[in-house]
């Protein structure tokens, strides 16, 4: 499926290619400026409404709408406790995005602990909550995790989690929506969960 | 000035020479002042929003007296009050009109490099070294008083030459604008420059002595590397080094020793279950394992009778870390799967301060000094050396390494000089970074 934005830049550069064919043969600069504008107009256009990195539509299940809450490797995964997982593979990674065992020492490929350079292990780093614990310390808002709803993706049930809060500002800037969340509370936030069963 | 500053107006010879003495004085201490505040101020922004404003700034003035660009300068269009000649005694008006004139903002600047000179002193960010580069402002302002009378007997006849030359200023100062940009550019980092020292880990620092501990064919040995040309000291097998003057602490597989590390003789031996020192003469700060606790206990070395002090506890799945013990204060990390923090204690106050807390990244290895703290940041994105004046509110990065392969772990702070151990997991290479700010 084609991105919005891609739908902007085409619109875009069709009005710039309008404009540029309004004008007489001697308006070289107007020319100039329906080319330019063909040039730049499209990604000018999209650049402001096009969303964060981590933002809407970029996960199965989940288009066009309030972006994904903080988390360590761009997509937030995560375990039914909420919990960061590695958005590839759902190995459980820590708050750096390093991999970690089920005790929470980091590991290297192979599952061999990590070592600091004198040879002992590093310590665990800390890992915590996406919703709860990373969301509200950066925008102090009192998320929780509320609604969900579920879709095929990949071929297994993916459940879609609203992180919720009091806040009329959702993580995108704007106006923030009910979505599933309850008790008076908005969406801040989305985050998934693969299940792991087949649909 | 060049009109004032004659036998005329002062009264005598030795009058005119003492204004224009008066007058040179005050205009270099006035823009060394000028440029220790840009300085002062600039270490609280943090170098490098600094730099970027000087080079954009540089930019601007050198389109503008190139005549690209149209800008107005801010300014006052005021010239020295010409009245303090006649109500004012000679030391008092000479001086006054050096410091007016030092200043720079309170007279009239035709051309955009004293903004530009502003902007770049912001971005030092050390006060004593934009004093001394902007005392050359008033330099160059006393200079201009006593030049045009060298070169001919009538000053303010030579003053009219170079007004008729005046032409050729814009240019050469967008010249040498458009070079100021290229350079602030490739600046190092706004003032933090990094150097690699080469091989170790765990660096301690003490004036100019730099300890660290090196791995080399599977053991682990400390080097103490005094200011040239003191030779180097090395202790194996030793780990963990903590440096006090003549003091060396580390830990080996008995326990922590502290030892003269110029003649190595054994100062004091602690066996058992110790590690991490950090020393600051008589006081000793390290980790005791306890099993299912650790313990960050303080002794004093110097008693007979230890009389261990329990500064803090974790149980053994939290980290406390390397402890740093200097001039009266003592900081610590705590990581733990819920967060990490850094503390520290001021012994002369008891104040345990909370110097940063989060549920999310990781804080880790503190170093100080009586006036700072530097520690290290790790995030998904990257390590970052951080920087805190002990009663300020703005915390400073002082370098930063990107991704997750490689890392900063361990540091240590002596005056303006930070170190920071960059370590990559994968190849088992680290190496020792300092870094001025």
């Amino acid at each position: 499926m084609p991105r919005p934005d891609g739908f902007l830049d085409a619109a875009a550069r069709a009005l710039s290619i309008r404009l540029a064919s309004g004008m007489t043969r001697k308006s070289f600069l107007g020319r100039m400026g329906g080319a330019m504008l063909a040039a730049t107009g499209g990604a000018a256009v999209a650049a402001a409404v096009r969303p964060e990195k981590s933002e809407a539509f970029h996960f199965c299940g989940h288009i066009w709408t309030t972006g994904s809450c903080l988390n360590p490797l761009g997509l937030p995964r995560i375990d039914k406790n909420g919990f960061p997982l590695r958005p590839s593979d759902g190995h459980r990674i820590d708050n750096l995005g390093r991999p970690v065992n089920s005790e929470g020492w980091a590991v290297d490929g192979s599952g061999n602990r990590l070592r600091s350079p004198d040879g002992e292990f590093l310590p665990r780093a800390p890992r915590t909550r996406l919703c709860e614990d990373w969301t509200n310390e950066h925008y102090k808002i009192g998320g929780v995790m509320q609604g969900a709803w579920y879709r095929c993706c990949n071929g297994q049930v993916r459940k879609l989690v609203d992180c919720c809060s009091h806040s009329r500002k959702r993580i995108n800037g704007d106006a923030s929506l009910t979505g599933y969340c309850f008790d008076g509370r908005r969406v801040f936030c989305v985050l998934y969960y693969d299940s792991g069963l087949k649909c | 000035m060049v009109e004032t500053f004659t036998p005329a107006v002062c009264g005598s010879r030795l009058r005119q020479r003492l204004a224009i003495a008066l007058f040179a004085l005050a205009a270099l201490v006035a823009s060394a002042v000028l440029g220790a505040t840009l300085g002062f101020f600039g270490s609280l922004v943090g170098t490098r929003p600094a730099l970027i404003a000087a080079a954009a700034l540089a930019f601007l003035a050198a389109l503008r007296e190139a005549g690209i660009l149209r800008l107005p300068l801010p300014q006052s269009r005021r010239q020295v009050p010409e009245r303090w000649q006649y109500e004012l005694p000679l030391p008092l008006w000479s001086a006054g009109y050096g410091a007016g004139l030092g200043l720079g903002f309170l007279t009239f600047q035709p051309v955009a490099t004293f903004w530009v000179a502003c902007a770049a002193a912001l971005a030092l960010g050390k006060p004593a070294v934009a004093a001394g580069c902007f005392a050359l402002y008033g330099a160059g302002r006393a200079f201009m008083a006593v030049w045009p009378r060298h070169r001919e007997p009538s000053g303010p006849a030579a003053v009219e030459r170079l007004v008729g030359r005046a032409s050729f200023v814009p240019r050469a100062n967008a010249i040498v604008l458009g070079l100021a940009v290229v350079l602030l550019a490739v600046a190092p980092a706004a003032g933090a420059a990094v150097t690699s020292l080469g091989r170790g880990f765990d660096p301690a620092a003490e004036g100019k002595t730099l300890a660290r501990a090196r791995m080399d064919s599977g053991t682990i040995k400390v080097l103490v590397a005094p200011p040239a040309p003191d030779p180097m000291d090395t202790v194996s097998p030793a780990n963990a080094p903590a440096l006090n003057g003549k003091y060396l602490a580390y830990q080996d597989d008995q326990g922590i020793k502290v030892i003269d590390w110029r003649n190595d003789t054994p100062v004091r031996e602690l066996d058992g279950p110790y590690s991490q020192p950090a020393l600051d003469y008589p006081l000793l700060a390290y980790i005791r394992d306890e099993g299912a606790r650790e313990r960050l206990v303080l002794v004093d070395i110097s008693k007979p009778n230890l009389g261990e002090q329990a500064i803090t506890s974790a149980r053994s799945a939290a980290d406390l870390g390397r402890p740093a013990l200097r001039d009266g204060r003592l900081a610590w990390h705590r990581i733990g799967r819920g967060g990490s923090a850094i503390y520290v204690l001021n012994f002369a106050t008891n104040d345990r301060r909370t110097i940063k807390r989060t549920n999310v990244w990781m804080e880790a290895n503190p170093s100080v000094t009586s006036r700072r703290i530097v520690w290290v940041e790790h995030r998904p994105r990257g390590s970052y050396l951080r920087m805190k004046r002990f009663g300020s509110k703005h915390t400073k990065t002082l370098m930063h390494v990107s991704g997750r392969k490689t890392l900063l772990w361990t540091t240590a702070l002596a005056g303006r000089t930070a170190y920071v151990t960059r370590w990559t997991p994968s190849t088992r290479k680290a190496v020792v970074l300092r870094v001025n700010f």
